[in-house]
């Protein structure tokens, strides 16, 4: 008898509804399995029959087929297992029919019968209604991933037994582990903990606000990568369809908790500088999203940029240009979100003292070698650029004045809202994605102002490119202080950020 | 004279063994017509240097010539009459220069300016002034075309309608350091670029003190604006003195290690450099009555004030400025921008600032 469930593999972040067909009939008893599978896939062939047995089910020995369709494109990953088996038990007449019509099955089977939890549920749940389904099964570990889609009803199973049971009979199976999620709201850094840096902190709070990606260039110990681990605490909120684009790249990785469900804060991300390409932009056999999909929504952190290998650097001008990475394969086509905010780091000069020329021991040459290693394109990318100096001990006595996560947060949150309101038919949440007719649209300067940006231009020896930077950081300055216009202030502030390490390039 | 140039041009030969090639063959052309045997036994040659004589041997002068020709480069030997005099002077003056441009003609008055490669602003302010004020003099600056203080003079001169020659480390044809394309290019329009080395030699560390020996023997001064305890500028200044010409320090502050050298060079004696007019009295230029620049009128609101008072002609962080102005963050950006644009302050580094002049 011929019998059909619903399955879905994952492709990238994005999921492919996946068909999975059983038939049995009289014959020399065999088990024959079709559709371009993986061995991951092929190997499911006796953890079902063993599952199957375990659960006290004993099938008469008859030919057995099972296909998975689409049946050109290739299949892998463990979470088959379960669908194979419910297909085979409903060829035998086992399971009610119109139980399995519009419910996706997913899962891993133990050879007792238990389901084993599977990696990229959260893509499947979020696509579910796109294929017009309403239920889903998975094994309960997962449950709690899947239940973050609003509008799904999902069962959680603990056993292959509880599933036949539930597509039988309709009893759903009792979880007793039906805990609290634990939501991580405690950040443990503050901005309150760095001392003495209020022009980095301001620095930090408009690239916050606008999202605008920030270099900082200062002398070791001066505080940098503590600025950049904070920078995450002041970012607004993710909203709900930025939460699920961003879980999906974990959950793909198999990286969501246990009986987690959403990522509720923005990322930060610090790779190493020994990092490869590949890992920082994914890659591999079966692509995986790298490093800057892991950041997606939130803060990419290089240290010591110049120790970069080239080529890793050169690989982020696209990705920070379009906010997604595609990587091709043979058949496929992988996309992976890419959308961060990218905070660098790294000395003047390779002892770390320049333009201090009483403690700086590097000669020219060096010194130019060092800040050779990052290219123009990359820095002309980077919206803000400042600079960060060691601390007196004074400042570092001084009982905490300064501002704290919590009061930069509010101006970010109140700024971001301005944004949004502004560019939300343009699908675009911040200042930084603005693009030329945006631009034009929302960074209009009058007279004086045009006077004075094209003074500007000349003086400051301006690129096109940098002149958009200003203005996008000048409108984020304005939305702080929740100003309509851009004014002449904002521009002098803006401007006070705008790339000038090329002047390190020039011989002096 | 064909074979002057042959010889001058044999690679990896420097000054003292041409010297010898010349007191045992006494002419460079029976260098040139040397049997093979007779090199085989010189003495004073090694066994490298041998077979790159017996190699050069079988190029004829007129090759060499045609081919050193094609590439615009000229050549003189001390033998002829363009040869700056005053290089005869130096014991070991060279047999002959490499040249593109121009040579110095007799009567040229020049003066050298000399100093750090990473050079402070300040350094680059002092630079520039010397050299805006002999160009100005028609007094040409001669110096090494290296990073820093050396270019920007150079530059600079160049920039205020001077003439300027630069002495290279390398052949003239390699422009060195690289990124100083436009400047050789304009040396060489109003100016020149001379080397005793032949075309096509590479950049070697050996060279340059060797360079710096012609630098000041071009000279009848040489300016040493900026430079560390052991450096290049202090073996040119040495050089100077050994070769009789003068030698004029820029001080700068006790602390700081850019000034260590020239402060080193006028406790042993050297002439002190504290205004553009000691330049004028030392070189013999009779002083024109300068009318006294007006005063600095400019008014500032006492926000802005604040800020001004706190900058320095050492660059100063945006960080100290804001410590030290006590004022938020954004309101020191936005002045100092203000400032910046209206050509009191210069940002010389990433939000480094220091006063304009």
């Amino acid at each position: 008898m011929f019998s059909k469930v619903l399955s879905a593999a994952v492709y990238g972040v994005q999921s492919r509804l996946v068909q999975v067909e059983a038939d049995t009939m009289e014959g020399l008893p065999s088990f024959s399995m079709v559709g371009y599978l993986s061995t991951q896939v092929r190997e499911a062939q006796d953890r079902v029959r063993t599952a199957l047995k375990n659960s006290g089910i004993y099938l008469q020995p008859k030919k057995i087929t099972v296909n998975l369709s689409p049946a050109d494109l290739h299949k892998s990953g463990t979470g088959f297992d379960l669908p194979i088996a419910v297909a085979i038990a409903a060829s035998y007449g086992m399971v009610k029919r119109e139980r399995l019509e519009n419910t996706i099955i997913v899962g891993e089977l133990s050879l007792n019968g238990k389901l084993n939890a599977v990696s990229g549920i959260l893509p499947i749940a979020a696509d579910a209604r796109k294929f017009h389904c309403s239920r889903m099964i998975v094994p309960c570990q997962n449950q709690r991933e899947a239940k973050a889609i609003q509008g799904l009803e999902v069962i959680g199973a603990g056993t292959l037994k509880e599933v036949l049971e539930y597509l039988q009979s309709g009893k759903t199976p009792e979880n007793p582990t039906e805990e609290k999620e634990e939501i991580q709201t405690e950040r443990q850094v503050d901005f309150l903990e760095v001392k003495g840096q209020e022009t980095a902190k301001r620095a930090a709070l408009i690239a916050a606000a606008g999202f605008h990606n920030l270099l900082m260039i200062g002398p070791p110990g001066s505080g940098k990568s503590m600025i950049a681990r904070r920078i995450g605490t002041i970012l607004p909120e993710l909203t709900l369809e930025e939460s699920i684009e961003l879980s999906r790249v974990y959950s793909v990785l198999g990286m969501i908790p246990a009986n987690g469900s959403l990522l509720r804060q923005r990322p930060y991300r610090a790779p190493h500088h020994t990092i490869t390409a590949r890992a920082l932009c994914g890659g591999g056999h079966v692509p995986k999203p790298g490093e800057i999909s892991l950041a997606h929504k939130g803060v990419l952190f290089l240290d010591e940029l110049p120790e970069f290998h080239r080529e890793t650097l050169e690989i982020l001008r696209q990705p920070l240009e379009s906010g997604e990475v595609q990587i091709a394969r043979a058949g496929y086509q992988y996309t992976f979100p890419s959308q961060f905010m990218l905070i660098g780091a790294m000395n003047p000069c390779p002892c770390g003292y320049y333009p201090d020329l009483s403690r700086c021991q590097c000669t020219c040459t060096e010194v130019k070698k060092y800040l050779g290693k990052i290219s123009q394109p990359l820095l002309d990318r980077m919206d803000m650029t400042i600079e960060v100096s060691r601390v007196p001990f004074l400042d570092l006595e001084k009982e905490s004045s300064g501002t704290s996560s919590e009061q930069m947060r509010r101006k970010v949150e109140s700024a971001r809202e301005i944004q949004k309101r502004r560019m939300l038919d343009r699908g675009k949440l911040f200042n930084s994605q603005m693009e030329t007719k945006e631009l034009e649209y929302f960074c209009r300067l009058d007279g004086k102002r045009t006077e004075f940006m094209k003074k500007a231009f000349d003086e400051m020896k301006l690129s096109a490119r940098g002149y958009a930077r200003v203005l996008k950081v000048a409108r984020t300055i304005a939305d702080l202080e929740g100003a309509e216009e851009i004014e002449l202030k904002h521009l002098q502030e803006a401007l006070c950020y705008r790339s000038t390490v090329h002047m390190y390039w020039k011989g002096r | 004279m064909d074979e002057w140039l042959w010889m001058c041009s044999l690679p990896g030969f420097y000054r003292k063994d041409l010297e010898r090639l010349l007191q045992f063959f006494e002419t460079p052309d029976r260098v040139w017509s040397a049997r093979d045997s007779q090199i085989a036994v010189l003495p004073f040659l090694k066994e490298k240097q041998k077979e790159i004589l017996k190699e050069w041997k079988r190029k004829k002068p007129s090759q060499i010539r045609n081919k050193t020709a094609e590439s615009g480069i000229k050549f003189t030997s001390y033998m002829e009459e363009n040869y700056p005099p005053r290089l005869l002077e130096l014991p070991d003056y060279p047999l002959g220069l490499f040249y593109l441009g121009d040579l110095p003609e007799a009567t040229e008055r020049c003066v050298a300016v000399v100093g750090a490669r990473m050079c402070t602003n300040y350094g680059r302010n002092i630079a520039m002034q010397i050299s805006e004020e002999l160009a100005v003099q028609q007094i040409a600056v001669v110096s090494g075309m290296a990073y820093g203080v050396d270019g920007i003079a150079q530059a600079s001169c160049l920039k205020a309608g001077g003439r300027s020659y630069a002495v290279t480390g390398c052949g003239p044809d390699i422009c060195y350091p690289r990124d100083h394309r436009l400047l050789y290019q304009d040396l060489r329009q109003n100016g020149g670029v001379i080397s005793e080395y032949a075309p096509g030699t590479p950049v070697q560390p050996l060279h340059f003190p060797m360079r710096n020996r012609l630098i000041s023997g071009l000279c009848e001064c040489v300016v040493v604006v900026e430079a560390k305890k052991k450096s290049g500028s202090l073996i040119t200044a040495d050089m100077a003195l050994e070769q009789g010409r003068d030698v004029l320090a820029v001080p700068g502050r006790v602390s700081d290690p850019l000034s260590e050298g020239c402060n080193h060079l006028i406790s042993q004696g050297a002439g002190i450099l504290t205004s553009l007019e000691d330049l004028r009295q030392h070189l013999g230029i009779a002083v024109k009555k300068v009318k006294k620049n007006k005063k600095n009128n400019i008014k500032l609101a006492s926000l802005e004030n604040m800020v001004y008072i706190c900058l320095d002609f050492r660059p100063k962080s945006l960080t100290e400025i804001v410590r030290s102005a006590k004022m938020a963050p954004e309101q020191v950006m936005r002045i100092l921008t203000d400032l910046q644009m209206r050509g009191m302050v210069e940002e010389i580094s990433k939000n480094y600032y220091v006063l304009k002049k």
